[in-house]
């Protein structure tokens, strides 16, 4: 059945400001850090004083070219930086220091895969440095402005209007933080600001060529809300039309509090912001060699690790896939690996266990409270014949709530796996003494109850018997 | 007390090094010499006696190591729009009233480490906009040789400071022509270097594609010393050249009048007044006699300097000055409603006449459906007259043209219209707009006793050569005096 | 020439009030200056000649090296209103 949604399609572009993990700022030798005290990371450069002048940092020019290389980027040898000439107090020199008519690059594209099991290409317009601003501080007395964050160094990635759903947009996303941290470009902190997307959203109704009148969707800082936000903002544009008003361009903004997108403020007259090129800089350049040396020394993309650890850990594709889902998690695979040596292991307890108890609780990779060291320890554990498979999730429980080693939780809880065949016979023994109705029975041709005998052997041990011993010798008590 | 104010720097530290004097006495000699005239003229709008003598004290230590440094012991005077730590900088401005600079100039550091003492700081155009020193808003600067008289701008300050003999030297900056002009008009040297031989950190931003900073001296051997020791590539300013800097001072003598081709463009010579046209052939016949070959040129497209300099400069004036906005440091309006008014009013109330045409007139020139038309026509048209002096360069190793088509004039006489006040700087803008190197060098005075300039104008980077065939004027019109 | 409302929307634009007789002032000078620049609209140039003035052996690029300024008091001493260390103005509406 089809629903008047369906008779709709959405136009989506996104635009995405990251922040380059440089050491210094884009034009000065600040230091790049977040959470230093209130106006201490700023010199005369960073907070525009008179006679001050920009000098480029040439880590933040290779980190763009790693992010235009893997995005596929036609890198222009020669583009520009261009003055954005507006007035805010979080901008110190009136005027941001960006690219506008020429960006160093442009025409990349990123494929993305589909929860439908598809893949589709998302086109890049254009990517272009920029320096980010200050921060106001809204007070009730006033507005307060912090300079620590004026100059550092961005990237800002735009894309076409290639998107038509939600999950479309949330992938691209996803892709493209992935690519990014992988690249060792930007943290990809979200909560901090340091990867922020907003989004360009228009409806018209399917088969239509012309776009709809866009509407600006801030801030989506959360991977939680992307599909969300962006599918208000879809349903609330498709009401307006249904109900045949038209759609106002508008700057809106999620409220992640109320499951809502508000209304930021109209597009007034379009700003003039008299973009012209810098003159304390000269045109930017980067040259054939230089691409090459960055390309030369490219960190791993998400395809290629997926690739690797698909050959050198015999892996299946789907396997691979989640464990390269991200950077962190593709590290905390690989972490546990060199631990424990055991790959098929750690990929189930790692994509399995791990991921399902993080995603249960909200966490990212980063702050799990298991380390790829101890998952690697406890998996050892297992492979060492200390604790049983059943046993070793009671510990990763322990181990997640409390953050202690395995180690430490086996001695503690007293859960080594006993493998002394005298202790076993000992409780097979006893077993079989207190069962003898059964033991007639499996005597008299009932085998079945074989499983019955080694169920109370593992209920007197309290699962802590070694099971391929029990096996064993219940099978040789029984027979004999 | 020797009359140390009537010596030029050469023979300061020529004394040092005979120990005939001590840097203590030649600061006194300044300070009294201030006291005495800034009165008057208003060349210095602060001078930090207190600094200034405990400096001397220090280098008085090290006397014996007059010979090490190459400007031991100089006073100088700072023109106001170049940052000195912990000196005031308003740039002629009352919206940078009371600013104390945060860190200090690439050129000041570099004078200072050779030994220098900054005296002073100098009056100018408010933000150095203007070429009679009218436009600051600490009132204007007299030129030394008729107080009734403008010292010409906009580093009014910095030149009536070196012709009244406060100091023998000082900076200046020049971006369409407010060293050469001054200079001119109160019978000094004074150069403009090449654009990206000096550093401009610490400058501050009038036009970031024209701005030079350059020193003023009363002779040629003094220019080149000061120049060799601002120039050179500066980390700090990525618009700086990594060329080597000649020693100029010690190669003034190798070149004579015999081996350089002059260039003169007979076009720019219509509407110069006659005493200065006299004075300037008279320089060139003197030249034509020690050997130098005289060829007549054409840079047909410099008369578009005046349009081309008045868009491209206000353009990024417009957003240069978008930092003074009462928010950071600076001048804040007393009152206001809201943020907006803040701005609105302490820039409206901050700046001056002159500097707000020029904001205005550059953001016109940059807005949307002007760009093309305005901004970006102006720099087409320098590319043009660049290639004009590329040109002439092929038939002359130097252009020569007044620096200026007439002597001081009055204070007042020319600030009824913008388009007469700017004519004064037409033989200066085209140098600019080409990033070329050009110096004003005395040539006489005129009927009234007002000092006339000659301006030479040399290839990219040829500091050398021009300061050559400065200097073998110098010999034969010898030194101007002092007024 | 140029309207009154041009001179005002530049003004406004430029973030600079203006009394009365100044637009009327301004208006008549913008004009004349403006009006004389026309003169650029006659002579040919070519689209892609753009001056570059800045020496081709210029070093366009600083290392990546953090270094701290040292002197954050002397910034701060010019503020004109300071709160707890940060520039402080009147509320600003969230907007770029």
């Amino acid at each position: 059945m089809s629903t008047l949604r369906d008779t709709y399609e959405a136009v989506i572009g996104l635009e995405v400001h990251a922040q380059l993990m440089t050491k210094s700022k884009m034009f000065c030798s600040c230091p790049n850090e977040f959470g230093a005290k209130i106006n201490t990371n700023v010199c005369p450069v960073c907070t525009g004083q008179p006679g001050s002048l920009p000098t480029v940092n040439r880590n933040a020019i290779e980190l763009g070219v790693r992010a235009a290389i893997a995005l596929n980027c036609q890198i222009r040898d020669e583009s520009i930086f261009a003055r954005k000439n507006y007035f805010y107090p979080d901008l110190p020199k009136g005027y941001q220091i960006s690219q506008y008519e020429k960006p160093f690059c442009e025409h990349g594209k990123l494929t993305v895969k589909l929860k439908s099991g598809e893949e589709k290409q998302i086109g890049i317009t254009r990517i272009h440095f920029e320096e980010d601003a200050g921060k106001n501080v809204h007070a009730a007395f006033g507005t307060v402005v912090n300079l620590n964050r004026a100059g550092v160094p961005l990237i800002e990635i735009v894309s076409e209007p290639d998107m038509r759903t939600s999950h479309e947009a949330g992938q691209y996303l996803r892709a493209l933080h992935s690519i990014l941290r992988y690249g060792d470009i930007c943290d990809g902190n979200m909560e901090q600001g340091n990867f922020r997307c907003d989004a360009n959203i228009s409806v018209r109704k399917r088969g239509e060529t012309k776009f709809g009148t866009k509407v600006e969707l801030k801030n989506i800082n959360s991977f939680r809300f992307v599909e969300k936000a962006i599918d208000h903002e879809i349903d609330r544009q498709i009401d307006l039309v249904e109900k045949g008003e038209t759609i106002k361009q508008q700057t809106r903004t999620w409220n992640s509090g109320k499951n809502i997108t508000e209304l930021m403020r109209e597009k007034e007259s379009a700003h003039d912001y008299r973009y012209f090129p810098d003159p304390d800089l000269s045109p930017l350049r980067i040259t054939k060699s230089w691409q090459d040396k960055v390309r030369g020394a490219m960190p791993e993309m998400p395809e290629q690790v997926r690739q690797r650890f698909q050959k050198d850990y015999n892996l299946s594709d789907y396997d691979a896939g989640v464990l390269t889902a991200s950077k962190e998690l593709a590290l905390y695979y690989q972490e546990t690996v060199k631990i424990c040596s055991n790959p098929k292991a750690s990929a189930n307890w790692v994509a399995n266990e791990l991921l399902g108890r993080l995603n249960a609780e909200g966490k990212e990779v980063y702050d799990s409270p298991v380390s790829a060291m101890q998952l690697g320890d406890l998996i050892g554990r297992i492979d060492q014949g200390e604790i049983s498979g059943k046993i070793a999730k009671t510990v990763f429980e322990e181990m997640f709530a409390t953050r202690k080693n395995p180690a430490d939780i086996i001695k503690a809880k007293g859960l080594v796996q006993i493998s002394d065949t005298g202790a076993i016979e000992t409780v097979i023994d006893k077993v079989i003494a207190a069962n003898p109705a059964q033991y007639a029975d499996y005597k008299a041709g009932k085998v079945k109850l074989f499983a019955f005998f080694v169920g109370q052997v593992m209920k007197e041990t309290r699962g802590q018997a070694n099971p391929g011993i029990v096996n064993d010798l219940v099978k040789k008590k029984l027979d004999s | 007390m020797m009359e140390f104010n009537q010596l030029d720097m050469r023979s300061l530290l020529e004394g040092y090094q005979k120990k005939q004097f001590t840097v203590t006495e030649v600061v006194q000699a300044s300070l009294k010499a201030i006291d005495l005239k800034n009165p008057k003229l208003n060349a210095l709008l602060e001078v930090n006696a207190e600094k200034a003598l405990t400096r001397a004290r220090a280098l008085d230590a090290d006397i014996s190591k007059a010979s090490e440094k190459k400007l031991f012991g100089v006073p100088i005077a700072i023109k106001d729009n170049i940052l000195v730590k912990d000196w005031q900088c308003t740039a002629g401005s009352k919206i940078l009233e009371g600013y104390r600079a945060p860190y200090t100039a690439t050129t000041v550091q570099r004078l200072e480490a050779e030994g220098a003492v900054i005296i002073g700081k100098a009056n100018c155009d408010e933000f150095a906009m203007g070429s009679s020193n009218e436009t600051s808003h600490y009132g204007s600067c007299r030129n030394p040789w008729d107080l009734e008289r403008v010292p010409g701008g906009s580093s009014g300050g910095s030149a009536a400071a070196v012709a009244a003999g406060m100091c023998p030297a000082s900076l200046g900056t020049d971006t369409g022509g407010s060293i050469r002009q001054p200079a001119s008009l109160c019978g000094l040297v004074g150069l403009k270097p090449s654009y990206g031989r000096v550093s401009r950190y610490g400058v501050v931003s009038y036009a970031s594609s024209l701005d030079q900073v350059g020193p003023f001296s009363r002779t040629v051997w003094d220019c080149a010393r000061l120049l060799e020791v601002l120039s050179g590539a500066d980390k700090k300013d990525a618009t700086t050249s990594h060329l080597e800097v000649p020693p100029y001072a010690a190669r003034l003598q190798e070149s004579s009048l015999s081996q350089v081709t002059l260039g003169v463009a007979p076009q720019w010579l219509q509407g110069v007044d006659a005493d200065v046209k006299e004075a300037f052939d008279r320089s060139i016949e003197q030249m034509k006699k020690e050997g130098a070959k005289i060829v007549e040129i054409d840079l047909p497209r410099t008369r578009y300097s005046l349009s081309v300099y008045y868009l491209i400069a206000p353009s990024e004036a417009s957003s240069n000055l978008a930092r003074y906005d009462g928010v950071h440091y600076g001048f804040r309006a007393k009152e206001f409603k809201d943020s907006e008014q803040l701005y609105n009013r302490s820039r409206g109330q901050g700046f001056g006449k002159e500097v707000k045409l020029r904001i205005m007139l550059g953001t016109y020139a940059l807005s949307a459906g002007y760009y093309d038309a305005f901004y970006l026509k102006a720099n087409q048209v320098r590319r043009l007259i660049q290639q004009d002096f590329e040109a002439a360069f092929q038939k002359c190793d130097a252009v020569l043209v007044p620096t200026s088509p007439s002597t001081a004039f009055k204070l007042g006489e020319k600030t009824d219209d913008p388009l007469k006040m700017y004519l004064s700087d037409i033989f200066t803008l085209p140098v600019n707009l080409a990033g070329l190197p050009g110096v004003s060098v005395p040539c006489g005075l005129d009927k009234k006793n007002l000092p006339i300039g000659l301006q030479l104008i040399g290839r990219p980077f040829e500091e050398l050569k021009l300061l050559q065939i400065a200097q073998a004027h110098e010999k034969i019109q010898g030194v101007l005096r002092l007024p | 020439m140029l309207t009154r409302d041009e001179v005002l929307k530049i003004a406004k634009l430029a973030r600079l009030e203006l009394s009365e007789d100044e637009v009327a002032f301004y208006q008549n000078r913008l004009g004349r200056v403006l009006d004389y620049m026309t003169e650029l609209k006659a002579v040919e140039t070519s689209k892609d000649a753009f001056v570059r003035h800045v020496p081709l052996d210029a070093e366009p690029f600083r290392e990546d090296i953090s270094e701290s300024f040292g002197g954050r008091d002397a910034l701060l001493k010019n503020a004109p209103a300071l709160e707890e260390e940060g520039f402080l103005l009147p509320a600003i509406l969230e907007s770029e």
